[in-house]
């Protein structure tokens, strides 16, 4: 167990290396000039060396990488260009409005696709399964950014039932959640259905059928725990990649979330604060794996890591 | 049976703990349903903007959030005609050489700490706006200025290194905000984040970022203009700037009552916004200038005549009409004519009308009687983008073949600088005759001059113009680079936007201001 640790740890470290290297390569040799935007033109040439000079942005790129991975390792994500801030802050102040959001959305996910996928294998191949299947398949194909504006103007425009946009409350939280979390639950569905059907014709699911337990026993206690197993790995994904979802979201409703200051920050090329934003998802993304690997063991004991 | 049992209890449990969190949802969300009619004892005025600013400092933002306009006060202030009148300062003279500024400034101004504002505060903030060290964007406004001196606790003199009438704009800007003498000492490296420290009718209350700004009403302002009918306190307690990127939820914002006033209405929204009974929409003209440029010292945009070739082949009023909406006015000259005394009345007359034929015909003059194939970069938004197809459409007709390449903002900008453009679309935002220096000079290139017009004659001219002894020849010089501008065809003018707000009507005397919205000037909000 300890080595499976250490292993995984050693894997994280070394993601985080090369996907270091392939962001800041990429956002570096993208066109644009963050001092553009924090001095605009009009300033004295001495001026604007001053400030490169000033992020180290006048030195060579593999320094200025030595150098970002060197304050990163004394936990350092170096301060913001554009906005005046230590990136560390911009991101705390950012993460949790993201997690929350992506924490419920996930919460909804699982309370809407994994009935909806029980129900479906257990009536396969009947007008329920078709149907909930057909809806499924729109839920995939809808864009989440028309499907959130939909939302937007069906619930909140027309019917006034919870504010347009904005930050805070629940009532707030409600229609970005419900947005993300149809369009996950339509995939999820589809998963829990198909999971659900290979583990319904194993044996020892004949066999508790056949010993005489109620079908509803059956069911929740030996089908769905099994089947729920790869399930998990999708979960560890998702907890991982909680920006990558929400982005569009954030725009559409006007949520102060980590997506939209990555996408600013891209756009204004502020560097230190989209490598921030990188290495943090990164690690979400190699921790949510971990979790979901310990997660497997817990769940299904025959699983042992090594 | 053992096992079912314990299983009931945990689905028990699992009951318990949704039912309680139900319940807790419920309180929360009545808390929440309440805070409304809270809120309703206290006056709050919401408006929207699509972007956050990056800080909320005068003297260090390159983009300046409307809260600027509300916290502090400047020297000079902006009437309902965009007159140049008293602020800070209670009345100025100028020495005859124009090298001389003397401001007497306004007695019993405090600023939001209860510190009186003094001579200190006018010097400390000019100067620490023209120290290479603080990296300001806006120390090239002052470069005239060489020195500020205090006079007494009141007076101030600025010593000028050439006559430069301009400075009353300058002075008037949002940069110009008056500072507190040494506040960056004083509130430390959060200046602009956690506090800021002005004079003016609101007072920084907090910022959270990319959602809002919320100012409170300053209850000891009485020092307001002259020319605003209310010089004391705003009638109402808060102001909340939003930020909503997304342009489809500011509109149903505005339309449900989340936001009362919405800067930059999309002309597309006008007409559905004109009918809602709950809405005023005020249209102006802004001080804006949409324009196709072209790189003047490639070929053939070197040719003068192929210059004017590519200005008669744009349909200016198709594009007004079918782009806008309606909710613009056809250009023909560089400035937009809400510059009262700079505009150049005859630009239509002088400029280059729709007329594809005479544009085929100077083609053909030029050694193209074919057209030629070239590019056309726009930026990546709806506008341009559209802007950008149809303008392609319509240089095909003279047998101008482009090819469109879009980029995003900061992608465009280092195109432009690296000087990659042929044809390129651009819109400029700005109130005063000054921009055709930032854009035209010689000295400005390769960027911001990014048509790469470096031409003696047009350095002459802006200078001359600039640094003219009063306000009123600095307008008649400006008029005589307009037509020589003209002349030369050195940018294709296509069209100036309305300035479009919109306003709902709970909001009451609400009066359109040509520049900022002046919150303090009696706008009042009654609730339902």
């Amino acid at each position: 167990m300890l080595r499976y640790f250490v292993r995984r740890m050693a894997f994280l470290v070394l993601t985080l290396l090369g996907a270091t290297i392939v962001i800041f390569s990429m956002l570096h040799l993208a066109p644009g000039d963050p001092i553009d935007l924090i001095v605009g033109p009009n300033v004295i040439p001495e001026v604007r060396e001053n400030i490169r000079h000033q992020y180290g942005l006048d030195r060579p790129l593999a320094v200025q990488y030595l150098s970002f991975m060197k304050s990163l390792l004394h936990g350092d994500l170096g301060n913001s260009i554009i906005q005046h801030k230590p990136v560390s802050e911009l991101i705390v102040e950012r993460f949790f409005v993201t997690l929350e959001l992506s924490l419920t959305a996930l919460v909804i996910s699982f309370l809407i696709s994994i009935p909806i996928g029980i129900k479906a294998a257990l009536k396969r191949n009947t007008v329920t399964d078709y149907a909930l299947m057909a809806l499924s398949l729109i839920g995939i194909s809808m864009p989440t950014f028309w499907f959130g504006l939909m939302l937007l103007y069906i619930v909140a425009f027309k019917l006034r039932l919870f504010p347009v946009s904005g930050y805070g409350t629940w009532r707030h939280l409600f229609l970005p959640a419900l947005t993300i979390g149809i369009t996950d639950a339509a995939l999820l569905a589809r998963m829990v259905r198909s999971s659900m059907l290979e583990v319904i014709r194993q044996d020892y699911i004949r066999t508790a059928r056949s010993k005489g337990l109620p079908e509803r026993v059956v069911i929740n206690r030996h089908a769905l725990r099994n089947a729920l197993i790869p399930i998990i790995t999708l979960l560890g994904l998702r907890i991982g990649w909680v920006v990558g979802g929400s982005v569009v979201v954030e725009i559409v409703f006007a949520r102060p979330g980590l997506g939209r200051l990555m996408v600013d920050s891209i756009l204004a090329r502020d560097y230190p604060v989209v490598q921030g934003v990188m290495v943090v998802l990164t690690t979400c993304i190699i921790l949510g794996n971990l979790v979901a690997d310990i997660l497997y063991a817990v769940v299904d004991p025959r699983i042992k890591l090594k | 049976m053992k096992e079912l049992k314990g299983f009931s209890k945990v689905r028990l449990f699992v009951a318990y703990i949704m039912i309680a969190l139900c319940v807790f949802l419920g309180i929360l969300g009545m808390v929440f349903m309440e805070s409304p009619s809270v809120a309703a004892e206290r006056k709050v005025i919401v408006q929207a903007m699509d972007r956050d600013p990056d800080i909320l400092d005068t003297i260090k933002a390159a983009w300046y959030s409307d809260a600027l306009i509300y916290l502090h006060d400047r020297l000079i202030s902006r009437d309902y005609d965009f007159r140049y009148r008293p602020g800070l300062a209670t009345g100025w003279e100028v020495s005859e050489d124009g090298l001389i500024w003397i401001f007497h400034l306004r007695k019993g101004v405090t600023f939001h700490d209860g510190t009186p504002f003094t001579a200190k505060d006018v010097k400390w903030t000019i100067d620490t706006i023209k120290d290479p060290k603080t990296a300001s964007p806006s120390a090239g406004d002052l470069k005239s200025i060489d020195e500020v001196k205090i006079i007494d606790d009141h007076t101030v003199q600025m010593v000028l290194k050439y006559p430069f009438p301009n400075l009353l704009f300058n002075l008037s800007n949002t940069a110009l905000g008056i500072q507190k003498a040494g506040c960056y000492e004083e509130y430390g490296e959060y200046y602009g984040i956690k506090t800021v420290m002005g004079t003016g009718p609101f007072m920084f209350k907090k910022w959270v970022r990319g959602d809002r700004i919320v100012l409170v009403k300053n209850p000891d302002y009485n020092w307001g203009p002259e020319w605003m009918s209310n010089r004391g306190p705003a009638l109402f307690d808060e102001l909340v700037i939003r930020t909503i990127p997304e342009e489809s939820s500011r509109i149903m914002e505005l339309v449900t009552g989340g936001i009362h006033v919405l800067r930059d209405v999309p002309p597309l929204q006008a007409d559905k916004l004109k009918e809602n009974p709950d809405i005023n929409i005020f249209i102006d003209q802004s001080t804006k200038l949409g324009y196709l440029a072209y790189a003047c010292d490639k070929k053939p945009f070197d040719d003068v005549l192929v210059r004017r070739a590519i200005n008669h082949a744009v349909d200016r009023e198709t594009i007004v009409k079918y782009i806008f909406s309606g909710y613009a006015t056809p250009a023909y000259g560089y400035l937009p004519p809400a510059l009262k005394d700079e505009y150049l009345e005859e630009s239509e007359e002088l400029g280059y009308k729709y007329d594809p034929a005479r544009a085929k015909a100077l083609l053909a003059e030029a050694g193209f009687p074919n057209g030629f194939e070239t590019t056309l970069s726009a930026e990546n938004d709806s506008t341009s983008k559209r802007l950008a197809e149809v303008l392609q459409a319509q240089l095909a007709e003279v047998g101008i073949k482009a090819k469109i390449q879009l980029y995003d903002s900061a992608s465009y900008v280092a195109m432009l600088k690296a000087g990659q453009q042929d044809l390129f679309v651009r819109l400029y935002s700005w109130p005063n005759a000054d921009i055709l220096d930032w854009f035209l000079l010689s000295a400005q290139f390769p960027y911001p001059n990014h048509s790469r017009w470096c031409d003696p004659k047009t350095d002459e001219l802006i200078n001359s113009a600039a640094t003219a002894p009063t306000w009123e020849i600095r307008a008649e010089r400006y008029k005589e680079v307009q037509r020589y501008l003209i002349e030369q065809a050195v940018w294709c003018p296509i069209y100036i936007p309305d300035k479009m707000l919109a306003v709902r009507k709970e909001v009451i005397n609400f009066k359109n201001h040509p520049w900022m919205i002046q919150y303090s000037d009696g706008i009042d909000i009654v609730t339902k």
